[in-house]
């Protein structure tokens, strides 16, 4: 049957035709100038869905190489601080080498003691360090007031353990700094096992050399005094006073007892006491101050000096902890500014790839775009040309 | 015997008609409704004459509609289902321009929230970036108050249409009545000939009527048109009209819904699903309303997760934070047809099991059942629903005080106003929680190797979680806790108390001491805020599987998805209405050439009768000439 086709059906079926052309065409233009393939998820729901998703990964990754920045920046303060703290550290170890010369002049010695105050304060002022923020960065988590504060046995710390970490990708934390009282309090006397210091009354010149552990699993972390029952004999007793063991002595000789070792050189008077303790955590202000102290003793006597010899041995022990204490936070310090960096440049490749993806799924293709607008276009002008044909077409005009 | 005078008479009157009705064919070429018109002639039947009879000219039976009952109604019926997309279709773009691809800025709020935690975390005693912590928070709620006021104008508009359309419906439908009235009078009056003016308005009227409400029609001997809605409820039935009517939603008396004056405000509703007043239906109910309600429930995890954390957490001020936001307890309405006394006082117990429908809680031959609105599915329950052993389902507890009686329900909407009431409640950025509730500490004098952890909140409601706690050990492998009491000590284990968790790892020397304290006046710790920031990959909705920002994209994909759909049926729809106007057209359209044409028929016609009619006055002068010559 054919379809019986009226003028007014043919005219709303144009306009119809007409709006949607149209429709589609200003969709297209839409498209070329926002040059987005969709501004509505409508348009494509599932990418509109996926570039939702590659925005926020997006965002959380800019926002890590910000977490990133930040922790590098006070990371870099921390180095900074630490490294003047070696410096200083350094100095103070000569000058107590200069001090251990017996023939140093009471003068000398007291212009040492000077300068040793001196790297105190200096060593304070870096454990005192603030970042740009105003925080002190060696207070743990108490940054609002400064951490360390000068005593006459040292410095007492007034910050607490914490440590602060930040974000810097999925999964992985770093910490943006170290507190005080790890860097600077928890340092081991001595060699960092036992520490040996002389009777303060003794009144022989026995000094200690070096100092070892020979079997670690031999110390058992006790208190031990070693006695000299004569210049030339002496005993090792434990906290219980129990014979540990004995023997002769003369100066040079290493005594050995219970896995550890040391050497006492000059002589020991009858009942000079030595005594070996388990190393405890002591400041650096503490060593400090207890060199100070030492150098303003009075010398006279040859047990004076040794005294003083014994006291600048620890010190240097003491000392020589802290440099390694403060070498190993800045490698700590250097590792995280290393994986810091590392994680950066991860995260750049990985912001390079969502961004190429985001615009896989939601830039224009142009060439597509504008191959369609042409389509459109010439539908459009088709379709008024047969209407501008067709709309003539009537019977009435031949009558 | 008829002479030729009579004959081409009646052959002149015929085509003059004829003539007329092409000329009105022609005149209504473009008026909507109209169908056009055919003569109907016949041979008058001859009179008696001897054996030969010839017939007594022509005679016009009717003047008849070119009509198909079926073509109209397949018109009718697609105009409807058109009707209901198009008025849909106007709200799902709506939603989804609303959306745009941020859902409304929400998505970039919750990211800039997020990062402003970051910063923070990066810097936690600095008043600036707290600040404008504070100013992301801020511009988080707004964006979901935002976007759910402009959906709950889309509601507004929904409600204020309906009233429109059954004003419409109503009006259309007096005039089919009316209409109905004057056609059966008129088939009376004119022995059966169809009043075919008023046929085509009453035609027109229900094509209109059927693009607003879906309808379906009968008609009666008498010519008189019944029209249904819905379920078979009548709207005309002869002369009489049953009005449509709006009556307040019995749980919301801000909703329209619509019923019919013989029903005694019984809800129809849901059984109209075509035409614009479905369509409106139908987007409130899939469109508008699913929207709101998933942004509530975004809003109700969201508030739930950020205020638990900050409840966890110290501010610069060292004491634990206060809630950031804060949002309405889920609504529970009585219906207004309840006879019992009941009321429901709901709360979020658990928006991982909280879900974005509404329920309705029955009672019922003594008991309470909990159904979920939309599919009817049963829900279980659990508890008595008394203050000490509340009802708890899909993450809400349910408090009921007063009595119901049988029959009673109330509709608990859990999301649905959680949007629009989320609002950001701290206004002083010192009030942030930035820090770690407790910290623990390591004693200065400790010779063993052992360290402890970083202490973390289990339970930030215990009373005692600030007291400060020191753990001691009296051996290598026994500790006590505060001087009383001896535990095994294993390394790197959990210890728990106060509502807070440490583990101590390492080798303790007897004498150790360890302690737990309240974090206050380590204003720089920023453990919590790195909680926050974490917190935007972390699972809190659908039972810990999807988090915020993967709800926020669910929610833009659906929305989108549901757009392109009613697109796409829209596109389809709109090309059968064409077709189904097409075949209208076909039977029931005026051509112009074809009217041409005819009207070039009857005037040959009329002019040949005139020739008759003078042929026959020739023969009669003939006669006389010849009578008289």
């Amino acid at each position: 049957m054919i379809m019986r086709v009226t003028q007014s059906l043919n005219q709303s079926q144009f306009l119809t035709a007409l709006n949607q052309i149209e429709s589609r065409l200003s969709q297209t233009q839409n498209q070329i100038t926002t040059n987005l393939n969709f501004t509505t998820a409508a348009q494509n729901p599932v990418a509109a869905g996926l570039v939702n998703n590659y925005n926020q990964t997006l965002t959380q990754s800019t926002q890590y190489d910000t977490n990133g920045n930040s922790a590098h920046t006070n990371l870099a303060i921390e180095d900074s601080a630490l490294s003047q703290v070696q410096t200083q550290l350094q100095s103070l170890r000569d000058l107590a080498l200069q001090a251990n010369n017996g023939s140093l002049s009471p003068d000398a010695r007291s212009a040492i003691a000077a300068q040793v105050v001196q790297i105190q304060s200096g060593i304070l002022a870096a454990a005192n360090t603030q970042n740009g923020s105003g925080e002190y960065i060696f207070a743990g988590n108490a940054t609002l007031s400064s951490p360390f504060v000068a005593t006459a046995s040292g410095a007492a710390y007034t910050g607490d353990q914490g440590q602060r970490e930040v974000q810097i990708a999925a999964g992985q934390s770093v910490a943006t700094g170290d507190n005080g009282d790890s860097v600077f309090n928890r340092i081991k006397t001595g060699n960092g096992t036992f520490a040996a210091t002389a009777g303060i009354s003794n009144g022989g010149t026995g000094i200690f050399g070096a100092t070892s552990v020979t079997d670690p699993a031999g110390y058992d972390g006790g208190t031990y005094a070693i006695n000299f029952t004569a210049p030339n004999s002496y005993e090792v007793r434990d906290s219980n006073n129990l014979l540990i063991s004995s023997g002769t002595f003369s100066s040079g000789q290493s005594i050995g007892f219970r896995g550890i070792q040391l050497t006492l050189n000059g002589q020991p008077a009858s009942g000079d006491s030595f005594s070996v303790a388990p190393s405890a955590n002591q400041s650096v202000f503490a060593t400090v101050q207890n060199l100070v102290s030492a150098l303003q003793n009075a010398l006279g006597t040859p047990a004076a000096q040794a005294l003083l010899n014994n006291s600048i041995g620890y010190a240097i022990n003491n000392i020589d902890q802290a440099l390694n204490q403060i070498s190993n936070v800045r490698s700590a310090v250097g590792g995280r500014l290393n994986s810091i960096t590392a994680e950066q440049s991860l995260s750049g490749s990985q912001q390079i790839q969502l961004q190429q993806s985001i615009s896989n799924l939601q830039s224009l293709d142009y060439a597509k775009a504008i191959t369609t607008l042409t389509e459109q276009n010439t539908t459009l002008s088709a379709s008024m040309q047969a209407y501008a044909l067709t709309k003539g077409l009537t019977l009435f005009k031949y009558l | 015997v008829p002479d030729i005078f009579e004959i081409s008479v009646t052959a002149l009157r015929a085509f003059q008609t004829a003539l007329s009705v092409t000329s009105n064919n022609i005149a209504n070429a473009n008026t909507p409704g109209y169908a056009r018109e055919r003569i109907d002639l016949t041979a008058a039947p001859p009179q008696a004459d001897g054996a030969a009879s010839v017939g007594s000219g022509v005679v016009v039976t009717a003047i008849s509609r070119a009509y198909s009952q079926a073509t109209v109604d397949q018109l009718n019926s697609s105009q409807g289902a058109l009707g209901q997309l198009n008025s849909l279709q106007n709200y799902t773009n709506q939603i989804d321009n609303l959306f745009g691809t941020t859902v409304g800025g929400v998505s970039t709020a919750l990211q800039g929230f997020y990062n402003a935690w970051s910063d923070v975390a990066n810097n936690p005693t600095s008043t600036a970036s707290r600040q404008a912590l504070l100013g992301k928070a801020q511009s988080l709620s707004a964006s979901f108050q935002n976007t759910s006021a402009q959906l709950n104008a889309l509601n507004a508009d929904v409600n204020a249409r309906i009233g429109a359309d059954v004003t419409q419906i109503n009006t259309i439908a007096t005039s089919i009545a009316k209409l109905n009235q004057q056609i059966v009078v008129a088939k009376g009056q004119d022995g059966g000939f169809p009043p075919n003016e008023l046929l085509d308005q009453r035609d027109t009227l229900v094509s209109n009527l059927s693009q607003l409400v879906g309808v379906t029609t009968s008609t009666d001997s008498n010519g008189a048109l019944n029209v249904f809605v819905g379920n078979g409820q009548p709207l005309v039935l002869q002369a009489v009209t049953t009005a449509l009517t709006t009556v307040p939603n019995s749980f919301n008396s801000a909703q329209l819904e619509v019923s019919s004056a013989a029903l005694n405000g019984n809800v129809i509703s849901g059984s109209l699903n075509s035409g614009d007043l479905g369509g409106l239906l139908a987007a409130r109910g899939h469109a508008i309303d699913p929207a709101i309600n998933q942004l509530g429930q975004i809003a109700t995890a969201l508030s739930g997760a950020v205020n638990a954390q900050q409840n966890a957490g110290l501010n610069l001020n060292g004491q634990l934070g206060g809630n950031l936001y804060s949002i309405a307890a889920p609504a529970a309405v009585a219906s207004s047809k309840n006879t019992g006394t009941a009321a429901a006082t709901v709360n979020v117990i658990d928006t991982g099991a909280l879900t974005s429908s509404d329920y309705l809680l029955s009672f019922k031959a003594g008991a309470y059942a909990l159904t979920r609105v939309g599919d009817g599915a049963n829900v279980p329950l659990t508890g008595s629903g008394s203050a000490a052993n509340p009802f708890v389902a899909v993450g809400l507890s349910i408090v009921l005080t007063g009595a119901s009686a049988n029959g009673d329900q109330i509709l608990i909407r859990p999301t649905a106003g959680a949007a629009a009431t989320f609002k950001t409640v701290l206004v002083d950025p010192s009030q942030l929680a930035a820090a770690g509730a407790v910290q623990s500490t390591t004693a200065g004098t400790n010779t063993g190797s052992a360290t402890i952890g970083v202490a973390s909140v289990l339970d930030a409601t215990n009373p005692n979680l600030l007291v400060p706690t020191s753990i001691q050990f009296t051996s290598p492998t026994t500790y006590s806790i505060n001087g009383a009491g001896s535990f095994a000590y294993a390394a790197g284990s959990n210890i728990s108390l106060n509502g807070w968790q440490v583990q101590i790892s390492g080798v303790p020397a007897t004498g150790d001491s360890f302690s737990v304290k309240t974090n206050a006046g380590s204003a720089g710790d920023n453990r919590n805020a790195l909680l926050f920031s974490n917190q935007r990959s972390l699972g809190v909705l659908a039972g810990g599987t999807v988090s915020i920002g993967g709800a926020v994209g669910a929610l833009l994909t659906g929305a989108g998805s549901l757009a392109q759909q009613v697109n796409t049926a829209q596109t389809a729809q709109a090309a059968i209405n064409s077709q189904a106007q097409q075949n209208f057209q076909s039977v029931s359209g005026v051509n112009l050439d074809e009217e041409a044409a005819s009207l070039l028929q009857w005037q040959n016609a009329y002019q040949a009768s005139a020739k008759a009619l003078q042929i026959g006055s020739t023969l009669f002068q003939t006669l006389l000439t010849a009578v008289h010559g």
